[in-house]
């Protein structure tokens, strides 16, 4: 079988990867390139585990074939974490308690930060509907919900305190 | 600053900031590209002779490195009886049992060559359920059980009976011969539960000067330690175990399961050899809480007084004993728990079936017997026309009163917990307007537990920098103990901050030994032993500064970083000026401690075949539930969910939230909608997201909670472990309150909708179990 060359921006840098036919985003992103952060929970884009944001939006990392995202830009939680310190919804969520094993939070995170791109200011039930395809055994979701509620109004603090 | 309050904190994570990062490596983030993969081959018949197993096709496949089968790891192991082999010797017991396993280059290469293995068996008619079982006819899961090794002595056995444990106190059949009781029975049925955490059962195996070296997710490196030792027949310190961070366990990892495979292979290949469970092999062959069967009779008097108690608990270990073995001993201690009882006889028998094995998961045991004990409690009020609080707030275990096991409790705890939770609901009001014209029901339950103690060894290292390392085998599997109470306890003692405290990752080559993580037990065990390591390293601390600042070791404490003099803020010396002091002199400063259980003195004669005859710790919980049913679709919903929890001293109540919270959670799973069904092939059907329904945020509700201290306990600071216990009494409190809501009795769990309506339409089949005799006494072995 023949392999192929995809291109794809990844956290901001262009990639070029020879890929094997069938290869997931998730297998590119953890054995290519070394980002670990993403995790596999079912491999069949059933818990949400493995989100990260391409062209933006959420997607399963484990269920999309590499070859049919050419050329797009891809953030995983490795992007999204500033060089030096934590982003709000990762300050929200080490103030919340929002973690416990720590296998869901990549995802989850990947999530509140495509929720929070486009709905600046959800309602609590904005947050459950976006956060219901991504699967916590730890925490029972409330301490999720409240931390993603609490990381909008950082972000939103934060915006105001800039235009200021 | 006390010492107290120097430790009682809502400390954050430690190892928070690199898991919102993603820069956390579980065991499977440490593959690397010169590490074998293995893949097993696994049984797709339940029970089995296996005729014929060549692997030297297999063995020339490309990239090919090693096969190994049973022959290979002649050893079995298991919790009281050696009964489980690594990898299948001769016989079949569960569909997707280990036969073999290939190590190869690539996964894709590995998992090719498994279909060059030669294989026949013939096939055996499979054993499926308890009742078939327990049959004077059943075919033997385990034909040579007559041989096993006994490891621990005291279980009675016999056939399918893997074990049975009793405990007997006072005269049963006088209580029940009374004139003036009434006797009610019930009987109660509940499936099994998946644990899915989150990260499946992964290890890393390297053979390293002549020892096995496995990295792996487990919540017990001693267990697997010993494990290994015993399959591969080397002696166990020639088996290395790490633990990196785990994603999950809850009582999952609480057993060895495919990690000696790795050190077996990497022996072979003398490669680094990676083995991991698909979310399927994962499901398929979860070591779940078991499914079980309880009759249960109570003697009652008018007044409600329970003068005779019996029952009979059946549980399902699967094809091999494991931890079920060792979980009959619960029965006394959660069935046998709660109430005042006058007489009171108790039979657990763990049954081998040819299904998958179960295992251990949080409260385990508990959480069923719980469910049975508060049904029944509420039909005995129903059959006497007691309300059902008062009549718990009458009954409820006291100070002084006895176990089943003739324990004497110790202090008034279960009674003032129900009065905080009618505290606890006058402060947030009852939901029974959100029912909108559904059934509306509610229940409070109680429950009891207890702290598994048992042994623990701690080092802290006390360095030059002022930080302190803290070396122990405990494991941090998410629920925060090693990451937010042991810091804070070590800290408390030597006047630190937490953040001061590095954690080392648990190694059986650095820390004594450790039964593991769970059972609630880390805090207590790891913690005392901790103190006791930190009680050392003070003292030395103290003689060194004596010297130093020429002052009695005795008028000298230890805060804020700093050896003062007492009653002189910002007098004395640094820590570190102390220690490199200390370095110079006499040498470094570090202490050790150790820890284990006090043994609680049992009723001489009461307790059979137990592992435990008595609760260290007793550890209890409230759980109130208000639900809404609806009446056309079945459909549960939880309008509100209240806990009282015994938690003996707060260390880090934001953390403990976070415990019951997801605790609540998990039970409300089990509760309502988590269900595991045996095909009629013998696999687990439920093996993957899209079957087995968790819970999901949308399914669930801000649980409220009181956290109850000042119980007696040994722990240090007077703690006890809540991570366990929050889903102790959740199936209770759903399962009474749906009762309550439909006006029908509900003896089986999970109460999914078609269960619901079948319930409130009267076709649902209750629970009638042939196979357990109406005498108690049929029931035993003797």
């Amino acid at each position: 079988m023949k392999h192929s060359v995809v291109s794809l921006t990844i956290n901001g840098a262009e990639r070029q990867m020879l890929v094997a036919p069938g290869s997931t985003l998730i297998d590119v992103l953890r054995e290519s390139q070394g980002l670990t952060g993403t995790r596999r929970g079912c491999e069949q884009g059933a818990c949400g585990t493995c989100t990260v944001l391409v062209d933006g939006k959420t997607a399963m990392s484990c269920m999309l074939p590499v070859e049919t995202i050419e050329g797009a830009h891809v953030e995983t939680i490795e992007g999204l974490t500033p060089p030096q310190g934590l982003h709000p919804i990762q300050e929200a969520f080490l103030q919340g308690f929002a973690t416990q094993c720590g296998f869901c939070t990549s995802g989850m995170i990947m999530v509140a930060a495509a929720l929070l791109a486009k709905n600046p200011n959800p309602s609590r039930e904005d947050v459950v509907r976006a956060i219901s395809g991504n699967i916590c055994r730890c925490t029972g979701y409330e301490a999720i919900i409240d931390a993603i509620l609490d990381a909008a109004v950082r972000i939103r603090s934060a915006a105001h305190a800039e235009a200021a | 600053m006390s010492e107290l309050s120097a430790t009682v904190m809502n400390l954050p994570r430690r190892d928070a900031q690199d898991k919102l990062r993603g820069r956390t490596k579980y065991t499977i983030d440490r593959v690397r590209p010169d590490m074998l993969h293995a893949v097993l081959l696994r049984s797709t018949v339940p029970a089995g002779r296996i005729r014929r197993l060549d692997v030297s096709a297999a063995h020339d496949c490309p990239g090919v490195r090693a096969v190994a089968t049973g022959a290979d790891a002649p050893g079995l192991y298991g919790i009281g009886i050696a009964d489980h082999p690594l990898l299948a010797i001769d016989t079949i017991r569960y569909h997707g049992e280990p036969i073999a396993v290939v190590a190869a280059e690539t996964e894709a290469q590995a998992r090719a060559a498994l279909a060059a293995i030669v294989l026949e068996i013939e096939p055996l008619a499979p054993v499926f359920t308890m009742a078939e079982a327990l049959q004077p006819s059943a075919r033997l899961v385990h034909e040579d059980w007559r041989n096993y090794e006994i490891i621990t002595e005291g279980g009675a056995r016999a056939g399918n009976i893997a074990w049975e444990a009793k405990s007997s106190r006072g005269d049963v059949d006088a209580a029940f011969a009374r004139p003036d009781v009434r006797i009610v029975e019930s009987s109660f049925t509940v499936g099994r539960q998946s644990h899915v955490p989150f990260e499946p059962r992964v290890a890393i195996g390297s053979w390293e000067d002549g020892r096995a070296h496995i990295q792996t997710s487990t919540q017990v490196p001693w267990t697997v330690r010993n494990v290994t030792g015993r399959v591969m027949q080397l002696p166990p310190g020639r088996v290395r175990v790490t633990v990196p961070p785990v994603g999950g366990g809850f009582g999952l990892k609480f057993d060895a399961s495919i990690e000696p495979i790795t050190a077996l292979l990497a022996r072979m290949t003398g490669r680094t050899v990676i083995l991991e469970n698909s979310r399927q092999e994962e499901m398929a062959t979860c070591l779940c809480r078991e499914n079980a069967e309880i009759r249960i009779r109570s003697a009652v008097t008018a007044e409600g007084e329970i003068v005779g108690r019996e029952a009979v608990v059946l549980m399902d270990c699967g094809a091999y004993g494991g931890e079920q073995v060792f979980l009959t001993t619960m029965t006394a201690h959660t069935l046998g728990g709660n109430y005042r009882v006058g007489a009171m006889r108790l039979v657990s028998r763990a049954i081998y079936t040819n299904t998958p094995p179960n295992g251990a998961f949080r409260a385990c045991n508990g959480v069923y017997n719980t469910f049975a004990l508060e049904r029944h409690t509420d039909e005995i009020c129903e059959a006497l026309g007691f309300d059902t609080i008062a009549y718990r707030k009458k009954n409820v275990l006291r100070n002084g009163d006895l176990g089943a096991t003739g324990q004497v409790f110790e202090a008034d705890v279960l009674g003032p917990m129900l009065d905080r939770m009618e505290t606890l609901r006058a402060n947030t009001g009852t939901s029974e307007a959100k029912a909108d014209g559904r059934l509306y029901g509610t229940a409070t339950t109680v429950g009891t537990w207890f702290v598994f103690v048992g042994p623990s060894a701690a080092t802290v290292n006390l360095n030059a920098d002022g930080s302190a390392t803290l070396v122990t085998s405990g494991v941090e599997i998410g629920s925060g103990t090693m990451m937010q109470s042991l810091p804070q306890i070590v800290a408390g003692q030597l006047g630190l901050a937490p953040d001061q405290v590095i954690v080392r990752e648990a190694d059986t080559d650095a820390a004594g030994l450790d039964v593991g993580v769970g059972g609630g037990r880390t805090t207590v065990s790891i913690g005392a032993a901790s103190v006791a390591a930190c009680t050392e390293v003070k003292e030395k601390l103290l003689r060194t500064a004596g010297e130093m600042l020429q002052t009695r070791p005795e008028d000298l404490l230890l805060q804020g970083g700093r050896v003062e003099i007492s009653g002189r803020p910002g007098s004395g010396a640094t820590i570190p000026a102390v220690v490199a002091h200390a370095q110079a002199t006499t040498g470094p400063i570090s202490g050790s401690g150790a820890f284990t259980a006090k043994n609680t003195p049992a009723m001489s004669g009461c307790a059979m075949g137990h592992f435990i005859d008595a609760l260290d710790i007793p550890v209890f919980v409230v759980h109130e539930a208000e639900v809404a049913v609806d009446p056309d679709t079945g459909h549960v919903e939880v309008l509100a969910y209240r806990v009282v929890q015994d938690v003996g001293r707060a260390l880090n109540p934001r953390a403990i939230m976070g415990q019951i919270q997801g605790g609540v959670v998990q039970g409300l799973g089990y509760a309502l909608h988590e269900e595991v069904t045996i095909t009629t092939d013998g696999r687990i059907a439920q093996d993957n997201f899209e079957t087995y329904r968790l819970p999901l945020a949308p399914d669930v509700i801000p649980v409220t909670a009181d956290l109850y201290e000042g119980a007696p306990s040994m722990g240090p600071l007077g703690t006890k472990g809540a991570g366990e216990v929050p889903i102790l009494a959740v199936g209770a409190a759903i399962g009474c309150a749906v009762a309550r809501a439909i006006g029908k009795p509900v003896r089986q769990l999970p109460l999914t909708p078609p269960r619901v309506l079948r319930l409130l339409h009267e076709r649902e089949t209750q629970p009638e179990f042939p196979h357990i005799a109406p005498g108690w006494a049929a029931n035993t072995l003797g």
